[in-house]
């Protein structure tokens, strides 16, 4: 391995290492939690666990359930510890794909790499990969998948390969509705020329994905039909009814608007969930340094991209053979990833938009990010652009950086929430009417609760004012 | 006079590089940070007494403080800028900061009140204006409990 590029993993290793130790602080949360743990503790098997939930609810993620009983089973009683392993694990992971998947040979490769290893952490698609504090972090495991599909993509192809990405793609399915994004990474690459993945194998992934569709939009149809989430809406967050009563039932210009919203917020960290928290602050007289180092760092870091794409004109569509590219160089393919990816996330996004569901974009953005980057770096510059760029990466930089740091804070914010969740408990769940019958039920969530409010938490109040008005929050 | 194509590069690798390494590097200071210390980074305040965490909506310490044998009808030192007085019990903090949340949880984790000590509260809660606190206050009056605020001093 050469020196840059390990360099790039030292880096990366050190940011993630920062993260888990803000994960390891952070209490398992209560809500959208506590009943799964539940339930997988009732629950006789794996396998139950992964049927338990089948034509049940508006969701199809039994691997998710599955793999939330599995952790119970394994954890021997530490069901913290457990679930933050696989997380934490899911976490390395996820910053090793990402690292691997840009190509650090030079000294500029790697001044690139880590430019966009800070957009990797920083952009606020990021946050819902570990703010979330469920038994297992879907947004976080499908991630991984797209991931390590694309990686399979570059790959010399053979057998064992499309049996990968085949099992990648089942496994992201089954896990979130964002699964689907393996099948669109994949087939953006094989349409760009990469050959890792056979034609068979997408064939057959394709017909994986047309049974997915059956089932999730025929079978499911009436759960599917009844969601209720709630959105944002210009400068105003509208609850399922309210979208109902204001757009009607059917495709409305507030699913356009959400579709356009989500790809926005990937590329401008604007609207957020769909509210544009910049243009309220600013219509309020009040726009926090927050908003303008996320709107500031995204905009010049898009600007680089769009840059590099104008570009290449005509070159983006033309030949450029590179090793392991098949035909088109490895920007290019990584670019129109990119573009699949956002486009695909964005459409999925109609119903409601919820920058969660924009994290894959996210990832896909920080590397075609690297290209950008490198690509201005390398171009040969007279004088004039070249300072002009030299300052626009140094401001766009210096806000990806202080919204890597950000990332500890929002942990730091979330923890403290989920502390005081566990305060409530066992009343909030009598008076929710789910407090367990089992003792040995109340006896596992008696445990965690005290595991949980056992947990040294840094309360707000002791934090600088500063660091809410300059570091990222949790907005919705 | 011209370096070749590639004479800004080193500049623009600087450039993109050095934002990065500062964050590499908070981001090693948090974790050593947080490894060779017992509590957190950017822990600045120290632990906190059971009316501070009354006063600071801190629902999850106040449980582990009573759960770890503080008593909730006490009275405990508050450290300036809490609220405007230096001790209070939990109850008082927390009706002092408006917190009725807070009023509720300490009830719930064994808070007791009498009538005289419910009716110093009630008082308390309609000076400060807290119509919150006031009816959440009102639902744990103690049988034989007065309203009335004549003669009644407040903490602050």
């Amino acid at each position: 391995m050469s020196v840059p590029r390990l360099c790039a993993y030292a880096c990366a290793a050190i940011l993630a290492s920062s993260v888990s130790y803000g994960l390891l602080r952070m209490p398992l949360q209560v809500h959208d939690s506590l009943d799964e743990i539940i339930a997988a503790q009732q629950s006789p098997g794996v396998w139950a666990s992964f049927t338990s939930t089948i034509g049940e609810t508006t969701y199809f993620r039994p691997l998710r359930i599955a793999e939330t009983k599995l952790l119970f089973d394994l954890s021997g009683g530490h069901y913290f510890a457990a679930y933050k392993a696989f997380h934490i694990a899911l976490l390395i992971t996820a910053f090793a794909l990402f690292v691997g998947a840009l190509r650090v040979e030079t000294r500029v490769d790697l001044a690139a790499a880590l430019f966009a290893l800070i957009i990797f952490t920083g952009l606020h698609t990021f946050l819902g990969l570990v703010k979330e504090g469920y038994p297992v972090n879907h947004f976080l495991q499908v991630v991984v998948l797209v991931l390590a599909a694309v990686r399979l993509s570059k790959a010399r192809g053979s057998r064992w390969i499309d049996a990968a990405a085949i099992a990648a793609f089942i496994a992201a399915c089954l896990t979130l509705e964002s699964g689907l994004l393996v099948w669109v990474a994949l087939a953006a690459s094989r349409l760009s020329g990469r050959r890792g993945v056979s034609d068979p194998a997408l064939v057959a992934m394709t017909g994986l994905l047309v049974a997915y569709g059956l089932v999730r939009f025929v079978w499911l149809a009436p759960h599917v039909q009844g969601m209720a989430n709630a959105s944002g809406y210009g400068f105003e967050r509208l609850e399922g009814s309210q979208i109902r009563e204001r757009f009607g039932a059917g495709l409305s210009r507030f699913n356009v608007y959400n579709v356009l919203a989500s790809m926005a917020t990937v590329l401008f960290s604007e609207p957020r969930s769909g509210v544009l928290v910049f243009f309220r602050g600013w219509s309020l007289g009040d726009v926090p340094p927050r908003m303008w180092i996320n709107v500031v760092s995204s905009t010049i870091t898009t600007a680089f991209i769009a840059l590099a794409i104008l570009s290449r004109g005509p070159r983006l569509g033309a030949p450029k053979p590179l090793r392991g590219e098949g035909g088109r160089s490895a920007e290019t393919v990584d670019f129109v990833v990119f573009g699949a990816v956002l486009a695909a996330s964005a459409i999925a996004s109609y119903a409601y938009a919820k920058d969660e569901i924009m994290s894959v974009a996210g990832v896909f953005y920080a590397l075609a990010a690297f290209w950008a980057v490198r690509d201005l770096m390398t171009r040969g510059l007279s004088a004039v652009p070249a300072v002009a760029v030299a300052l626009a990466l140094l401001v766009a930089g210096s806000g990806w950086a202080v919204r890597t740091v950000g990332v500890n804070h929002v942990l730091r914010a979330q923890a403290f929430a989920f502390h005081n969740d566990w305060a409530w408990i066992p009343e909030d769940m009598e008076r929710r009417g789910t407090w367990p019958l089992d003792p040995s039920t109340r006896k596992i969530v008696i445990e965690l609760r005290d595991q949980s409010i056992a947990m040294p938490i840094v309360n707000p109040w002791f934090v600088s004012r500063w660091a809410d008005r300059v570091f990222d929050i949790d907005y919705f | 006079m011209d370096a070749g194509p590639n004479r800004f590069v080193r500049l623009l690798s600087i450039c993109a590089a050095a934002p990065a390494l500062a964050a590499v590097a908070v981001s090693a200071a948090i974790v050593i940070m947080g490894v060779t210390s017992d509590t957190p980074p950017f822990w600045r305040g120290g632990s906190l007494t059971l009316s501070e965490a009354a006063a600071l909506h801190d629902q999850g310490e106040l449980v582990r403080l009573i759960a770890s044998g503080h008593d909730p009808n006490a009275v405990y030192p508050l450290r300036a800028n809490v609220l405007a007085v230096r001790a209070l019990t939990p109850l008082e903090a927390a009706v002092g900061a408006r917190r009725p949340e807070m009023v509720d949880l300490l009830m719930r984790r064994g808070a007791a009140v009498d009538p005289n000590a419910w009716r110093r509260l009630h008082c308390f809660a309609m000076a400060s204006g807290a119509a919150d606190v006031v009816q959440m206050l009102d639902r744990f009056r103690p049988a034989g409990s007065e309203t009335s605020c004549v003669g009644i001093s407040t903490p602050f």
